[in-house]
């Protein structure tokens, strides 16, 4: 059985909602990054990069990165149509995965929440923070002009979906933003599937 | 014929060694980040994301992000084997891809090259400087376990050694850090392709000497 390492509320969750999309059996190791765990020897021994979401799979191989997982996931689920098969769609969803990653999660959000890693200088605070809202109002509003007519960012539900998800998680449930009107509409949808509704409980935001 | 919005010596130059791979004709044009012109209107009605590398295909429509750039190109060139067939290998392809993309680049280099543009104040450049060097010596140091003894990332050539090669460029000359051994043999045997030879000529850098 496959383990997914997560953390509640982090990006992991739109691994954890794309595990019950596919509905087969799955553990999950909880990791409490409020004591620091992903630092901790026994999981720098399965993940040296010190990150969520680790997959551990059946053979015992560990896959790191939100996007490659994903793929793994949706790849090897064929049955769950969680990818386009065609090259055009599988592009574009890297596309999607990959600004949510890079951009709107690594350049954006970490400038909000961890702030003290870019300089301990506490009065360069506030304006660190800024630019980071700067990068996600952005990222944000571009996702919604995607979206304009479609229920989904690909047109059929997919894990492109997913990434956009924890980011509606952050943006509504963590930081207290508004969404734009597509966006919004996205994450109500999101919310009434099974699998997200699994995720949110687990954590806590049911 | 498709168009590479580029700036000399950043990821762009991933998306370029890859089109010289392939053997594709195509044009460019330098978007200049040193004097913002991402985010001039013009480009802006490009690409909103006031990015390079953006990818401007025949028919129009734009491709924006290193992976998928390179994903299209891969995919839609199989005469070039830049992309592993069975869906293991890559999807350790695109592990690769996306830790040199949000964690090596994004976190670490990002810091380390302009860490004015994460504070204004000159007295916190050091610091940030410094822990983005941590960042991506610690990922070479990931990457290198990844490389092995292997001439290549995962196996044979791929779009990842392509990724790795902008921040073996970067890091080599462009602040000087030592890399693992084994990387640093990987970039030389990077400069040695004729394509990467191309890339760098089109973007006006000098292959370097060893």
């Amino acid at each position: 059985m496959p383990t997914l390492c997560h953390a509640a509320g982090t990006c992991s969750m739109g691994i954890h909602v794309i595990l019950e999309e596919i509905g087969k059996p799955y553990e999950i190791r909880k990791m409490d990054f409020a004591n620091q765990a992903q630092y901790k020897p026994d999981f720098m021994a399965i993940n040296p990069k010190s990150k969520v979401p680790t997959l551990i799979r059946d053979d015992g191989s560990v896959l790191t990165e939100w996007p490659a997982i994903a793929m793994f996931l949706a790849l090897s689920n064929p049955d769950k149509k969680l990818v386009p098969t065609d090259i055009e769609g599988m592009v574009r969803a890297q596309e999607a995965m990959a600004y949510c990653t890079a951009t709107l999660h690594m350049q954006g959000w970490t400038r909000i929440w961890r702030t003290v890693t870019y300089t301990e200088i506490e009065s360069e605070h506030p304006k660190i923070k800024a630019r980071g809202k700067e990068i996600i109002d952005k990222g944000i509003a571009i996702f919604d002009k995607q979206l304009t007519g479609k229920d989904w960012l690909l047109g059929d539900f997919s894990i492109a979906d997913c990434a956009l998800y924890f980011l509606e998680v952050w943006f509504v449930e963590r930081g207290n933003l508004a969404l734009p009107a597509n966006i919004a509409a996205h994450y109500e949808r999101m919310k009434q599937r099974p699998s997200v509704q699994a995720s949110r409980k687990y954590d806590g935001f049911a | 014929m498709p168009k590479l919005y580029y700036w000399p010596a950043t990821c762009s130059i991933t998306v370029r060694v890859i089109l010289e791979e392939t053997g594709l004709s195509y044009e460019d044009e330098a978007v200049d980040l040193g004097a913002k012109k991402q985010q001039s209107p013009e480009f802006l009605k490009v690409n909103p994301k006031a990015k390079v590398p953006a990818y401007l295909r025949d028919d129009g429509s734009l491709i924006t992000e290193v992976p998928a750039i390179a994903l299209w190109l891969a995919l839609t060139n199989p005469d070039a084997n830049l992309l592993a067939s069975d869906y293991e290998t890559r999807v350790r392809t695109l592990e690769i891809f996306d830790y040199i993309a949000g964690t090596i680049h994004m976190q670490g280099a990002a810091r380390a090259w302009r860490p004015g543009s994460f504070s204004e104040t000159e007295a916190a450049h050091d610091a940030i400087r410094a822990r983005g060097k941590d960042i991506v010596m610690r990922g070479l140091d990931i990457l290198s376990q990844t490389l092995g003894d292997k001439d290549w990332l995962t196996g044979s050539y791929s779009i990842a050694d392509a990724s790795l090669f902008f921040i073996e460029y970067w890091a080599r000359e462009k602040v000087g850090y030592q890399m693992p051994a084994n990387i640093e043999a990987h970039y030389h045997r990077m400069l040695g392709r004729p394509a990467v030879q191309r890339a760098l000529a089109r973007e006006g850098l000098v292959v370097p000497a060893f």
